[in-house]
């Protein structure tokens, strides 16, 4: 875990009125660096450990001026369109330094927990008593000891925290961050039980996910603190027999409150924008969700829907 | 729910066009001709009157409460008097077409409009005659938008008369108040001349409205006798009884209650072109006539929701004509009826009641813009009371806004009201706190500040690049600055001499309506013109006062960083070359405009660096506008609020430092530049808390909008419920939240017909989407959506910048 025992962490970003991160009104700081790589993952720039350049097409004025500061000569204009040879960037981050109307941009920024906090601390009187913190990533468990610190530092300013975490992580440290009482939440990731796809969707064995799911759910007052999220798509983790045996998981361990997150494409043009090709894949329907939603509820789980099922506004 | 009645009724006034009648214009210059000789008072009585007694009476189809303005509902009435003959000739043939609030007219009426206006009216308007007392530079100001003049087309209005006491000894009281002072009062004076002239035209204009709502009793008893449908019958037969008892009498139950206020809400409007004519705190009014009804045994819940859904639905067949100019700045049909419930009772418990939650069930089921709901908040405002609010807000509707007590009461205790008046405040005007009770005189519009426009005057020395006429003081050469601060004291100048020519012609404007237009009966239902002798005009109420308003500040503190960083930190350019770009409205510089826009700090993202210049430029607008004193010896009372005058200011002021491009609309309200709060609503709401708003006496009006996909459900409750405690909490006074998305907005752009319901709350007042022009429709859209999943779906960080 290389991003381990640093002064400072690469944050893509801090999100205020984060408010499907967690109860409450929340801020999101989202920590860059994932091991996991779901295919499906909506924010693919999050999953290397190291900065990147993300582009944003849309807001380009061809001004030139990227490919004039780059040192490297890796920035050119073929039909209209801004091309980086990522291959030869060094991440010097001239380029993005000078595009003045942010089409090109850094992923993330450098920041101190100091500094994270005092942008956390600024919405302190919306996060009333169930409101907080939430730490999430790419893998916010990447950052352990990183973590650890923005924890204690929302401790000493009355700030509760929750994780947003795959639970890919060493045990101790899994347990020694979901122990601690400021953190009052941990929404965990279900992304598949069946260890072939999930080797094969998320590049790793699901084993240290659902060992440290059972250790966590062993505890009571740590069991509490647990919210499953499951990311549903089609023909991947939709089947049946996946959610079956998913449920029997939740079952024997006593797992109760599971969110449904249905897939959306809004992850699509970022895995573009940060020169990659895209994975795309389909949402399993309003019709699915719900009858998943029906059969985990039929077994006595507390379950939500989020994604794009919702109504348009009403008149 | 609905009944079947109020849903026709509701669906006959969707139908409605706006539409310009010649009824009124035909009486009131027949009663201009009459009654021409008399004493200023007595002869703006007697024309009132006159209409009155000759309006044709309509009772409609399915109305439970009765009173019409005109033949068709949304119908307009000419009156003259005030509005400029040359701009209606002018203008006749275009209200259809024109973009903003489309009124039609048919041919006949144009006809007849068209000659009574050439024969009679040409240069006797109020518009005429203070047009030609206002000095060059003042109407140059006007003409470029670079400040504006109000209640030069229409009175004050804004009466929110004190309804306790007129429901309570009815308009046979005041008669008799009036009757009173005439017996014990001997003209030996000036004074006690114009005194006992106003008491006597006070009693004509009563017995006007009783002798209209008679006229209603009398018709309906004769309709009732035509009537075969027997349950009609008895409706018509019970509307009989209650016009012939009230606005004449006290009421004796919830229904006359109701029917009182329409007349008198109706002779508002029937008397002066008159606009923000409040219900006062409505729900503490009007509950004990529904106690009567309790204790008489008669009270049936569903019934009174139907009348007062009737009632709602009633408040919106008003509509006045605006000319061009005005159509834009205050768009969308506004007629700020405000109804205010909650808050609490001048002993400091909370007064909400059943009919607090009524009124909010009535706004549910009507959906209407009129009236407008406003709920006052407090620490104990029943939870079950805001639940029902957000959800109306949740699902779209707009409705209530927000007013917190807390810093309302404070407020009106700086305008001068007693404990008890500042516990029980009241709107005047749009969401100005005032002393409750009806003691205080409306907040008359003398006028706005282009605050954008001041930076343009400050950057050209004072003169107005768009003509290179030298209008504002000479500050100073650009090159010459050396700092923010530089600037910034050449703000604080020019802000003081255009607000100090908007008071000084705003006094001539209240001159010519103290000795021409004195408004009779409005007067004499606020408190203090009875006991004084004097119409409001002429200061009549215990507490006078003006609204002074500015648009653009935050586009000004904006462009202050944007200066500081590029011209003194940075030394990209000089100052005046910089001037240049902007006069080029960036043309070849579009890297420079990116720049600008993207790199600085702006306000409305919880930094308070750029937040902090804000409060300062507001600073300067209260210090050169409450410490003075208007014609009547009343105050003028600051208020960040533009209402759409956003759009009209900004589309003179050339390309700004902040990057804003020449003529686009300037930031509404106290709300960030349209698009610039980047970083959530909880952001946005800190720095609008940060700008001191108790030191407005006339408050912040400020909008936020949802998408609605942010704010489901439970959770969305308490989400909304968060925010606007917590907005409150730091010093807001007032919060309307919009809750719809850009898809939605769109789609009705495209197909107004499919979304002709579909209400959005612009600026303080509530209108209809679909009646909206295009570019004030893209401004709302631009507002930020915060939470839509363009702008990064809940969590994942969309974007990833920073």
């Amino acid at each position: 875990m290389d991003n381990n025992n640093k002064e400072t962490a690469l944050v893509g970003n801090i999100q205020k009125f984060s408010t499907e991160d967690g109860p409450g009104i929340r801020t999101t700081v989202f920590l860059k660096g994932c091991p996991l790589k779901c295919r499906w993952c909506h924010n693919p720039e999050m999953i290397d450990p190291g900065q990147q350049l993300i582009q944003a097409p849309s807001k380009c004025i061809k001004c030139g001026s990227c490919i004039k500061n780059c040192p490297q000569h890796c920035i050119e204009a073929v039909d209209g369109e801004i091309h980086i040879d990522r291959a030869k960037c060094d991440m010097c981050l001239e380029c993005a330094n000078g595009c003045y109307a942010k089409a090109i941009n850094a992923v993330a920024k450098p920041m101190t927990v100091e500094e994270i906090m005092k942008i956390v601390a600024q919405d302190y009187d919306f996060y009333g008593d169930n409101g907080g913190m939430t730490l999430s990533g790419g893998e916010m468990l990447m950052h352990g000891d990183f973590a650890e610190k923005l924890i204690e530092a929302a401790a000493e300013k009355g700030i509760n925290v929750c994780l947003d975490t795959s639970g890919f992580a060493a045990e101790e440290l899994v347990m020694r961050l979901a122990s601690k009482p400021n953190v009052t939440n941990i929404l965990y990731d279900m992304k598949c039980i069946d260890d072939e796809k999930h080797k094969e969707y998320t590049g790793v064995s699901n084993e240290r996910i659902l060992s440290n799911l059972r250790k966590l759910a062993a505890v009571p007052e740590l069991n509490a603190k647990i919210q499953m999220r499951m990311p549903l798509i089609k023909g991947v983790n939709d089947s049946d027999e996946i959610i079956e045996k998913t449920i029997e998981f939740y079952k024997e361990n006593g797992l109760t409150k599971v969110t449904l997150l249905e897939y959306h494409t809004l992850g699509v043009g970022k895995s573009r924008n940060i020169g990659e090709v895209p994975h795309e894949f389909e949402s399993p329907g309003e019709e699915r969700l719900l009858s998943i939603k029906e059969s985990m509820e039929k077994e006595g789980i507390e379950v939500e829907l989020v994604g794009s099922l919702n109504e348009p506004a009403s008149e | 729910m609905m009944t079947d009645r109020v849903a026709r009724l509701k669906d006959r006034f969707l139908d409605a066009k706006p539409t310009i009648t010649t009824e009124r214009l035909v009486l009131a210059t027949e009663g201009y001709k009459k009654y021409a000789g008399d004493e200023t008072p007595i002869f703006r009585a007697e024309v009132f009157a006159h209409v009155l007694e000759n309006l044709e009476v309509r009772i409609r189809d399915d109305e439970l409460i009765v009173g019409a303005m005109s033949k068709a509902i949304r119908e307009a009435e000419i009156f003259p008097e005030y509005q400029s003959t040359e701009w209606f000739l002018e203008e006749m043939d275009f209200f259809e077409t024109r973009e903003r609030d489309k009124l039609y007219i048919s041919d006949e009426d144009k006809k007849i409009a068209v000659k009574i206006l050439d024969e009679y009216w040409r240069g006797k308007s109020l518009f005429d005659e203070v047009g030609d007392l206002l000095d060059d530079d003042a109407q140059y100001a006007l003409d470029h938008d670079i400040i504006s003049l109000g209640v030069r087309r229409a009175p004050s209005t804004e009466t929110v008369p004190n309804y306790k006491k007129l429901l309570q000894i009815g308009l046979n009281g005041y008669i008799k108040e009036c009757q009173d002072k005439l017996d014990s009062t001997i003209g030996d004076t000036k004074e006690k001349q114009e005194q006992i002239l106003f008491w006597k035209a006070c009693i004509i204009a009563c017995k006007g409205v009783i002798t209209l709502a008679t006229r209603y009793a009398d018709r309906a008893a004769e309709m009732a006798e035509a009537e075969k449908d027997e349950k009609r019958k008895a409706e018509l037969l019970r509307i009989s009884e209650n016009c012939r008892n009230v606005p004449a009498n006290q009421p004796r139950n919830f229904y006359e209650a109701l029917q009182a206020i329409w007349f008198i809400h109706l002779a508002f409007h029937i008397e002066v072109p008159a606009h923000a004519c409040s219900f006062g705190r409505f729900d503490q009014i009007v509950y004990p006539y529904m106690e009567k009804d309790k204790e008489a045994n008669t009270f049936d819940k569903d019934e009174c929701q139907e009348i007062l859904e009737c009632f709602f639905i009633k408040c919106n067949e008003l509509v006045k004509i605006r000319d061009h100019w005005t159509a834009t700045a205050f768009s969308g049909f506004p007629m700020w009826a405000i109804l205010m419930i909650g808050g609490q009772d001048i002993h400091g418990n909370d007064a909400t009641n059943e009919l607090s939650y009524m009124c909010l069930t009535a706004g549910e089921d009507t959906k209407t813009a009129q009236p407008v709901l406003a709920m006052r908040v407090h620490q104990g405002t029943p939870q079950d009371l805001m639940d029902q609010a957000t959800k109306m807000v949740q699902a779209g509707m707009a409705t209530p806004g927000f007013f917190n007590d807390d810093v309302a009461i404070p407020i009106v205790k700086l305008k001068g009201g007693t404990d008890e008046e500042a516990l029980d405040w009241n709107i005047v005007g749009c969401t100005q706190p005032h002393p409750g009770g009806g003691c205080s005189d409306g907040t008359p519009d003398a006028g706005y500040v282009n605050l954008a426009k001041v930076l343009e005057l400050v950057l050209h020395n004072g003169v107005d690049p768009a003509t290179g006429r030298q209008i504002g003081l000479k500050t100073g050469d650009p090159a010459d600055f050396t700092c923010k601060e530089d600037i910034m004291a050449a703000c604080k100048e020019q802000i003081e001499y255009l607000y100090q020519m908007i008071i000084k012609n705003h006094k001539i404007v209240q001159c010519a309506h103290m000795l021409k237009l004195p408004v009779i009966f409005a007067s004499l239902t606020m408190d203090g013109c009875i006991e004084n002798g004097k119409s409001v005009q002429e200061g009549g109420t215990k507490y006078n006062s003006n609204g002074l308003f500015a648009t653009g500040p935050a586009n000004v503190a904006d462009s202050l960083v944007a200066i500081e960083n590029l011209i003194f930190k940075e030394k990209a350019m000089t100052l005046p070359e910089f001037v240049e770009i902007l006069d080029n409205n960036y043309e070849g510089n579009e890297i420079l405009r990116q720049k600008v826009l993207n790199t600085y700090p702006k306000v409305g993202n919880d930094d308070e660096y750029v937040d902090n210049i804000e409060y300062e430029i507001l600073t300067y607008c209260v210090d050169a506008t409450q410490p003075y004193k208007d014609a009547r010896g009343g105050n003028f009372d600051f208020t960040l609020m533009s209402q759409t005058m956003n759009v009209v200011q900004g589309a003179v002021v050339g390309a700004t430092p902040d990057g804003r491009l020449a003529g686009e609309p300037v930031n509404d309200n106290a709300s960030p530049m349209m698009g610039r709060d980047v970083s959530g609503p909880t952001a946005t709401v800190n720095s609008i808390g940060r700008l001191g708003q108790t030191r407005f006496k006339d408050g912040a009006l400020f909008n936020l909008r949802f998408d609605p996909r942010g704010i489901e459900g439970e959770k969305g409750l308490e989400t909304i419920q968060n925010v606007i405690k917590t907005y409150f909490k730091n010093g807001g006074q007032h919060i309307q939240v919009n809750v719809v998305n850009d898809d939605t907005l769109r789609d009705a752009q495209a197909h107004p017909e499919r979304h002709r319901g579909l209400l959005v709350r612009v600026a303080g007042y509530m209108a209809y989407f679909t009646e909206l022009d295009e570019v004030v429709q893209d401004a709302i859209i631009s507002r930020t959506a915060h939470l839509s999943p363009e702008l990064g779906c809940g969590g994942c960080g969309c974007g990833g910048t920073m």
